[in-house]
């Protein structure tokens, strides 16, 4: 049951976050629609850990180096997902104001994702393999 | 109300995570904030003066090279240097050696490197102090991969491996 309450409150949270997200990109005074494009890196940040996840089942050692160089790249993508609407704003493809909502949208869908891996899968008794 | 306070306790809750257990994963975590704010802070020049007049195309070679003296240092493990490792490589720890000594050569050479972009490319030209932010940028992206690299390589221990 906490796990349905968790899974409708982190959708919730999604979904607040796509609205910022869409709000940046489709409201009158700003109408542009490159910052869509870090919808490809809130797909692609949760890939490494999944993959580094599968690879190193080996549980009784704290950390290795196919788990760090996972967490390398996941910060990388979401670094990357907050430098575009900077780059975009600088070069005054969309504005400031445009750029300050899809940033606010960014955090709001990585703490969901992060939110996802802490409920779902960061228990030692649940594993994500079960899924 | 009185003595709602009284269950505070510092230390203890459960917030308070291990940290040493946790220094790789901050460690990398470090990294690559640096990694890929030094990328985008060159991505973000590069977009902004497009002409080769004010940013020569040439002066990303230096992030360039300390990308590839990264993936060098890191490439080959501490334990392999010092030759406690099970197995010997195909080249052993001299070559092991030898091969972080030409990553960290590349490294600092790339830092050298944008200081000299800095200087003799936008300081000493007098161009506007546009130009100089835009020099600097090469300086904070190059330190920003040297110590990306140096925090990767050195901020992780490796006895949590085993």
């Amino acid at each position: 049951m906490a796990g349905i309450k968790a899974l409708v409150g982190l959708s919730f949270s999604g979904a607040i976050g796509l609205t910022f997200l869409l709000l940046g990109c489709a409201l009158e005074q700003y109408g542009v629609y490159w910052p869509l494009f870090v919808l490809i890196f809130y797909v692609l940040s949760p890939i490494p850990t999944f993959i580094s996840r599968r690879l190193s089942d080996d549980t009784d050692s704290s950390s290795n180096a196919c788990r760090e160089l996972a967490y390398f790249l996941t910060t990388g993508i979401v670094v990357s997902a907050f430098g575009l609407p900077i780059v975009l704003a600088r070069t005054t493809t969309i504005t400031w104001g445009a750029c300050g909502l899809v940033m606010t949208g960014n955090a709001v869908i990585f703490l969901t994702i992060f939110g996802f891996f802490v409920v779902f899968g960061g228990g030692d008794d649940f594993s994500w393999e079960q899924w | 109300m009185s003595g709602f306070l009284d269950g505070i306790r510092c230390g203890d809750c459960e917030c308070n995570v291990d940290w040493g257990e946790r220094r790789n994963t901050i460690a990398s975590i470090a990294a690559g904030v640096l990694f890929f704010t030094g990328w985008w802070i060159i991505i973000d020049a590069a977009v902004k003066y497009p002409d080769e007049g004010t940013f020569h195309h040439a002066y990303h070679t230096c992030g360039v090279i300390a990308t590839v003296a990264f993936l060098m240092i890191n490439a080959v493990s501490n334990g392999q240097v010092r030759g406690d490792s099970y197995s010997e490589g195909c080249i052993g720890q001299t070559g092991a050696r030898v091969w972080l000594f030409l990553g960290f050569m590349l490294a600092f050479g790339s830092l050298i490197a944008s200081m000299w972009i800095l200087f003799g490319g936008f300081v000493v030209p007098r161009k506007s102090c546009l130009s100089v932010f835009c020099g600097a940028i090469f300086l904070i992206l190059s330190s920003f991969l040297l110590i990306r690299g140096l925090v990767f390589k050195f901020g992780r221990t490796e006895d949590l491996w085993q």
